[in-house]
């Protein structure tokens, strides 16, 4: 699934390296196993789709498959797949030295942890990419396959990219690359059109619900539920959210929109004093996100009249009351000018603080006119 | 697991195996060794993921099993034991720490999962025969300093052995070129290794087997297929995957036809051409080399630097000749003749020359010549 926020180190509830739960894209699995049982693999796939779908984790499903020799498990209907899935059992040794990261024949290309700056890079650079290259140009060390992951090729920067274009040009016999993007369209037309492309689309609620249940054990249905519903179809952005509390987040976010036109001043302070403190990156990231998604659904319900659905109580009464006291287009505007500061704020630096309670006052201000 | 070794053996095969691992990696269970005790043995295994050397040694082995611990810091600790000590390690099943006690110290070591670590020993490897750690030797210093470091080339980067045959005599060959210069060496063909594959072996592997026959000595037990090899020395096995590529047809580019030869006394010319070339600090350190009657003249110059020459006398009696070779190719070249006489077969200056040493015919070099 898709890695945990950009800002904040990789920890593993759900790294794809080790997860085995897949859900969805049935489609995309059986069209690679026709690939691969048609003896006519291409060699390089581009999986495409939204955040926190599975596309990695389908990655590391079809290294683990391959590498493990290409055999179809047979006792692989655990999962409700078919029975000739990808699927390879966790306790399998190449599932372990691949979760272990110590499989000779996968090389998987991901930012880099930067030391000094204690966080993930920006970006891939081209030395990650030359040792592609290199990985290549050598036999396998188990004697099969062997397999590049790229998580996420949207992340190459422009050198890296004309560095793997060089691999996929000339790849060697019996060797696999996988792409990961989130954003095909950004790729280098050159590198799109040598990769064979799988879309993946997002999950169905109950497909999110039941993997959240398979990585959080201890969450109860209610929230998995809220959290699914909050996710719109990635398990990658209900876990991410789960980590950061978005529940709780979005739960008091409400309350606070809620109330508007009567703001209640003390509790809004409180709340975005949070997002103050130069480590809560990933939350006031969040905290943007859901207070856009949040105005995005108003504005959306004011112009179709189509309910969204309700996540937390008594959400759809404050959207109403919103909707109903301006015009669309006052809102748009509002919209646009939060997003707007919201982006300011991060790209700036700008008083966290601030810029919230700012938002609130442009959603005080747009309901009082 | 429950061991006694001696720090001496201890360390030892440490020193061997963890020169392997590197240094900095970003997924811990590459930096850590496979330690596996059974049968009153001690094995060490190191990898890189390209190459894997496992050591065994002998140690007195309480309780059999196995666990994976980070290499540098093992080393650290054995190396900085006091000499003669005995060293106690342990593992407790479910413990999750190595325990590891000398005398008074102690230590208490993190492990990762035996399954996590990297494996590199499956596979069949059909041919296998055994060669002198002296033959080995031979050929891979003789061939060693023209391996390239191109990195597109990438099928250069390693020394090409192959099993031929060279005018009804079964050889072994090694080759290595960069492009500018080749050397073929040869060594009489093992008895199995008729039917090896044409393999390349990667540089650094060939660093470390280098290291290993230092260390050894006697007869190296080979065994190949086209993906891996390996090359066993009793207690220590180095096993590596090859390069993934065609080697490119060398004989193309030793020429035949070369008519004009010269004996030269290789210190003697040597030692020259690196005079001469101390004025030419360029990258290419070309020299020119102009064979007219009994007189041989190197000559170089540079721009800023200005000129140099130095004569030699020779016996050489075909046409004149003047060409012009990268000194310090041709200098590595010296530095392989062992005997006294360096023999030069050229053509033209534009063509490519061969040199032999004239004691032992069993390598042959290839330079190319410079424009000066």
């Amino acid at each position: 699934m898709a890695r945990a926020d950009e800002t904040e180190t990789d920890d593993d509830i759900f790294s794809p390296r080790k997860n085995d739960a897949f859900l969805g894209h049935e489609e995309a699995e059986k069209t690679i196993l026709d690939a691969w049982n048609s003896k006519r693999m291409h060699h390089a796939w581009l999986l495409c789709g939204p955040r926190g779908v599975g596309k990695a984790t389908l990655a590391y499903r079809m290294a683990r498959f391959i590498l493990s020799g290409g055999e179809a498990d047979g006792g692989a209907g655990l999962f409700g797949d078919s029975p000739n899935g990808l699927y390879v059992d966790p306790e399998n040794p190449v599932f372990r030295r691949i979760a272990g990261g110590g499989h000779g024949d996968l090389k998987v290309i991901e930012r880099k942890y930067d030391e000094k700056k204690k966080r993930l890079q920006g970006e891939i650079t081209v030395d990650s990419v030359r040792t592609v290259g290199n990985f290549m140009s050598k036999t396998s060390a188990e004697g099969g396959w062997r397999v590049v992951i790229v998580d996420a090729a949207d992340e190459l920067n422009r050198n890296a990219a004309n560095a793997i274009l060089k691999v996929l040009e000339e790849p060697p016999a019996n060797a696999l690359m996988i792409l990961v993007a989130h954003h095909p369209g950004r790729l280098l037309p050159t590198i799109r059109s040598r990769c064979r492309r799988l879309n993946l689309g997002v999950l169905e609620e109950h497909q999110v619900v039941d993997l959240l249940g398979r990585c959080c054990p201890d969450m109860d249905l209610g929230d998995r539920d809220a959290l699914s519903g909050l996710a719109e179809g990635s398990v990658g952005r209900a876990l991410q959210l789960h980590k950061v509390g978005g529940l709780e987040l979005y739960t008091e976010l409400v309350t606070l929109i809620a109330a508007l036109p009567n703001a209640d001043v003390a509790g809004q302070h409180k709340f975005a004093e949070r997002f103050s403190a130069a480590d809560k990156d990933a939350s006031f990231a969040t905290i943007t996100e859901l207070l856009h998604w949040w105005l995005a659904r108003m504005i959306r319900f004011a112009a179709t009249g189509q309910a969204p659905r309700e996540i937390v109580d008594g959400e759809l009464p404050a959207m109403q009351r919103m909707a109903a006291s301006q015009p669309l287009d006052q809102w748009l505007e509002v919209w646009e000018k939060i997003n707007e500061l919201m982006g300011a704020t991060r790209g700036l630096h700008l008083d966290r603080k601030q810029a919230l309670l700012n938002a609130f006052f442009m959603l005080e201000e747009t309901m009082r006119n | 697991m429950k061991l006694t070794i001696e720090r001496a053996a201890l360390l030892k095969s440490l020193t061997h195996v963890q020169s392997v691992v590197e240094r900095r990696n970003t997924i811990p269970i590459l930096s850590n060794i496979l330690l596996r005790a059974e049968n009153d043995q001690l094995s060490l295994t190191a990898t890189d993921m390209d190459l894997e050397v496992v050591e065994t040694t002998i140690a007195e082995v309480a309780e059999a099993g196995a666990t994976t611990t980070p290499a540098h810091t093992l080393y650290e600790i054995v190396r900085k034991l006091p000499e003669g000590s005995q060293v106690q390690i342990s593992l407790e099943p479910g413990a999750g720490r190595l325990t590891l006690s000398a005398g008074r110290s102690k230590f208490n070591l993190a492990v990762l999962p035996v399954d996590d670590f990297p494996v590199m020993s499956g596979g069949d490897l059909p041919v296998s025969f055994g060669l002198a750690a002296a033959e080995l030797r031979g050929l891979i210093d003789r061939a060693e300093f023209a391996i390239s470091t191109e990195e597109t080339r990438y099928y250069l980067n390693g020394i090409y052995f192959h099993a031929t045959d060279a005018e009804g005599t079964k050889i072994l060959r090694a080759v290595a070129t960069d492009g500018h210069r080749l050397a073929r060496v040869e060594a009489p063909l093992p008895d199995g290794a008729e039917n090896m594959p044409g393999v390349i072996v990667p540089r650094k592997t060939i660093g470390e087997l280098r290291k290993l026959i230092d260390e050894t000595g006697e007869a190296v037990d080979i065994a190949m297929s086209d993906t891996k090899i390996r090359f066993g020395f009793g207690k220590a096995i180095l096993t590596s995957k090859l390069i993934d590529g065609t080697f490119p047809d060398y004989e193309r580019v030793i020429p035949s036809g070369n008519d004009k030869t010269l004996d030269i006394e290789c210190k003697g010319f040597a030692d020259a051409v690196d005079r001469v070339s101390a004025i030419s600090i360029e990258k290419s350190r070309a020299v020119k080399v102009v064979l007219s009657g009994t007189t041989l003249t190197l000559s170089a110059s540079s721009p800023e630097h200005g000129t140099a020459s130095e004569e030699l006398e020779i016996n050489y009696d075909a046409e004149d000749i003047e060409i012009g070779f990268n000194s310090r190719y041709l200098l590595d070249i010296a530095k392989q003749v062992k005997g006294d006489t360096l023999n030069l077969l050229m053509s033209d200056g534009s063509s490519p020359t061969i040199l032999r040493d004239t004691d032992d015919l069993s390598a042959l070099y290839v330079l190319m010549p410079m424009r000066v």
